[in-house]
């Protein structure tokens, strides 16, 4: 244990590069995923039913294929055709067109629990969809799916581990490096379980508090 | 090579990906499914098992547990095959997520029911299988689909303990061919093919079972 | 000239005719109500006549225009019908002031403290004041109903559309609601109501009209039409209505 101990603390710039790189990948794909879940979502409402048709079509395609046949796909499929995107950039894109499936998915079941005349009633009052949209639909929508948006995140942040199969230089790339030196592979990974588990307990916390703060009654998050 | 015979190829595979996938949909199944009866009982000790246990096993990301459970075992003195470790690692995660589907579907039967079996005088044990049992698996069928095409799709996790399914086989043509665009274009359509069989069997199933009034949203 | 006036108004849906012909006016400071038996399209005739459904034939003139033409700016004319539901329909992430100011602002493009001023003159004429800061969760079902109509009243529409004000709510409550739209009508606000409840139909009138598979089969004052009607379908339809009560 304690040459392991050793091993941690004098790898430790290396981990806590990793460490943030990790952090980073997941607040990134959370706030892209967020918006792009917010616009995939707000096209699944289009007048046109070939838009709605597309977004259907999009949101069942990331949901239904692995999210590391995506990563390879840019990775090693795209070079063949002269674009080289580094391992940090294909995350983002992947991540961001998979985690948006997913939220559009969330805001989408939400819609279908609001109660439709209050939409009916602001189209009786005057106001554009997008006003409809952003004034009613949204502010709704985002509240009763913040549990679902949180989960979401929590798995974003487990999910950056995948990166390091592109060579991303996460933390678990870090740990699996720790590991290689001293062969303590079984340490090194249940440390890397603990530090996941001590990180989403973080967004497990801030979670909460944001669920109260943003709380109203009638209206269940 | 056409891309058609990629395919074909690719196919030889699938049979892995959906043995892999079966057998662990089949372990988070058992292991859900304990841990939601176990949930029943209501005692303190237990409860606070599931509870640390659904919260780790909803924490650590999978690839995580499978490296702990392939590589870092035989460090201990457990050697498991690549076979048993996915497959272990794909229920013990299931398992947690699968538990709070059938706990949130159980906490939904209505209780007047159960007050009803036991005036009967059925005990603990049949109100469990003929009551609560039947309902709580049509509520939970939205749950289980979304659990299980998870399962599908972390599969690919596999190649990485070297279990041939269908990334292990397109890596290989990969580095052959060097056609990787064609060929992981080839392993997403096939994902997804699996995918939709997967969601249509499950929604035949459901349709066969489905009672008017208890519906699965 | 009558502020509304529509002409051979009909509506159909997949095929079924609802609405077959409906010709009506509706002058400023009027107040109309719509009765009939469920089913006859007295709802869809509201929705149409603010085109939040479209006919399927026929004129609606509002205010001297035309609003069945194309290039008809649509919000605009709606932003001038005030228009009270069933089921409320209010805006539940917002409080009873925000319901009312919201579309002071975003359509009418008043300032925050001016929107705010209005809409609290206007909750105190129906005795909501004290519930601005409410949730429509907490709020009885008549409450709901008072501060649907303030939202409606606030943006001074030409005329206010109420569709079934009353029937979601129990006999008490909607005896609240009648006494605040019978204030509206005594202050010649005008108004199109749809309803089955004569109760209410009698209070906030100066003509109904009667609406029976989709054609108007007869406009007149309540108490002429309420009882022994000549036509056995009117006469039936009060009977049985007035005896339910």
């Amino acid at each position: 244990m304690d040459a392991f101990i050793q091993d941690l603390i004098a790898y430790w710039p290396q981990i806590l590069a990793g460490l943030k790189n990790t952090v980073v990948l997941m607040v990134i794909m959370s706030v892209t995923g967020l918006m792009g879940g917010v616009g995939v979502f707000y096209l699944t409402l289009s007048s046109h039913k070939a838009v709605r048709r597309w977004m259907d079509g999009f949101i069942s395609f990331f949901i239904g294929t692995p999210l590391i046949v995506h990563l390879f796909l840019m990775y090693y499929g795209l070079p063949e055709l002269g674009i080289r995107l580094s391992a940090f950039t294909v995350a983002v894109i992947g991540f961001t067109l998979n985690v948006s499936a997913y939220n559009a998915r969330y805001l989408a079941t939400a819609y279908n629990g609001l109660d439709k005349t209050e939409l009916e009633a602001a189209r009786s009052q005057g106001f554009t969809r997008r006003e409809t949209f952003r004034l009613i639909i949204m502010p709704q929508v985002m509240r009763m799916s913040v549990p679902s948006l949180t989960n979401q995140a929590i798995q974003n942040l487990k999910d950056t581990s995948v990166a390091f199969l592109i060579q991303y230089h996460d933390f678990f790339a870090q740990m699996q490096e720790v590991a290689s030196t001293n062969f303590q592979f079984f340490k090194a990974y249940v440390t890397a379980g603990a530090v996941y588990l001590a990180l989403i307990s973080i967004i497990v916390l801030a979670a909460r508090r944001l669920e109260k703060r943003i709380a109203l009654p009638g209206l269940a998050t | 090579m056409t891309f058609g015979n990629i395919l074909i190829i690719l196919a030889e595979g699938a049979g892995y990906t959906v043995l892999v996938t079966l057998a662990s949909i089949s372990a988070g199944l058992a292991v859900g499914l304990s841990l939601a009866v176990l949930s029943t009982l209501r005692w303190k000790a237990v409860s606070l098992f599931l509870a640390v246990y659904t919260y780790v096993f909803r924490s650590i990301p999978v690839l995580v547990l499978l490296f702990i459970l392939f590589f870092g075992l035989p460090g201990i003195g457990i050697r498991i095959s690549p076979f048993v470790s996915m497959v272990a690692t794909l229920g013990l995660v299931s398992g947690a997520y699968l538990a709070e589907v059938f706990r949130g579907a159980m906490a939904a039967v209505d209780g007047d029911e159960i007050l009803a079996a036991e005036a009967a005088g059925l005990n603990r044990w049949e109100i469990f299988f003929y009551i609560i049992m039947p309902q709580m698996f049509r509520m939970s069928v939205p749950g289980m689909i979304n659990e299980f095409t998870s399962v599908l799709k972390y599969t690919p996790f596999a190649y990485t303990v070297g279990i041939p399914e269908i990334m292990k086989e397109a890596m290989s043509l990969a580095a052959l061919t060097l056609r990787g665009l064609e060929i992981y274009l080839a392993v997403g359509i096939l994902y997804f093919l699996i995918y939709k069989l997967f969601v249509m069997f499950f929604m035949t199933l459901e349709k066969r079972f489905r009672v008017p009034g208890l519906a699965s949203k | 000239m009558a502020l509304i006036e529509v002409k051979d108004l009909a509506k159909a849906f997949d095929g079924k005719t609802v609405l077959k012909g409906i010709n009506l006016e509706l002058s400023e400071g009027q107040s109309k109500v719509v009765m009939g038996t469920s089913g006859c399209g007295k709802s869809t005739l509201l929705r149409c006549l603010n085109l939040l459904l479209p006919p399927t034939s026929g004129r609606i003139i509002f205010k001297g225009e035309d609003i069945t033409r194309p290039g008809v700016d649509i919000r605009k004319v709606r932003a001038d019908i005030g228009f009270v539901f069933q089921h409320f329909a209010l805006y539940r992430h917002l409080t009873v002031e925000e319901n009312v100011t919201l579309g002071l602002r975003k359509l009418k493009k008043m300032k925050a403290t001016e929107a705010v001023q209005k809409a609290s003159h206007e909750l105190e004429r129906v005795g909501m004041i004290e519930h601005r800061g409410k949730y429509p969760a907490q709020l009885s079902g008549g409450q709901k109903q008072r501060a649907a109509i303030v939202r409606a009243l606030a943006m001074d529409p030409a005329v206010l559309f109420l569709d079934e004000p009353t029937s979601a709510l129990d006999p008490e409550m909607s005896r609240e609601v009648v006494t605040v739209i019978n204030k509206l009508f005594l202050e010649n606000v005008t108004m199109l109501c749809v309803t089955h409840d004569p109760f209410l139909a009698k209070y906030i009138s100066d003509s109904i009209i009667f609406l029976d598979e989709g054609v108007v089969v007869a406009e007149d004052i309540a108490e002429r039409l309420f009882y022994n009607h000549a036509d056995p379908r009117i006469k039936h339809f009060f009977m049985s209505v007035i005896d339910h009560r």
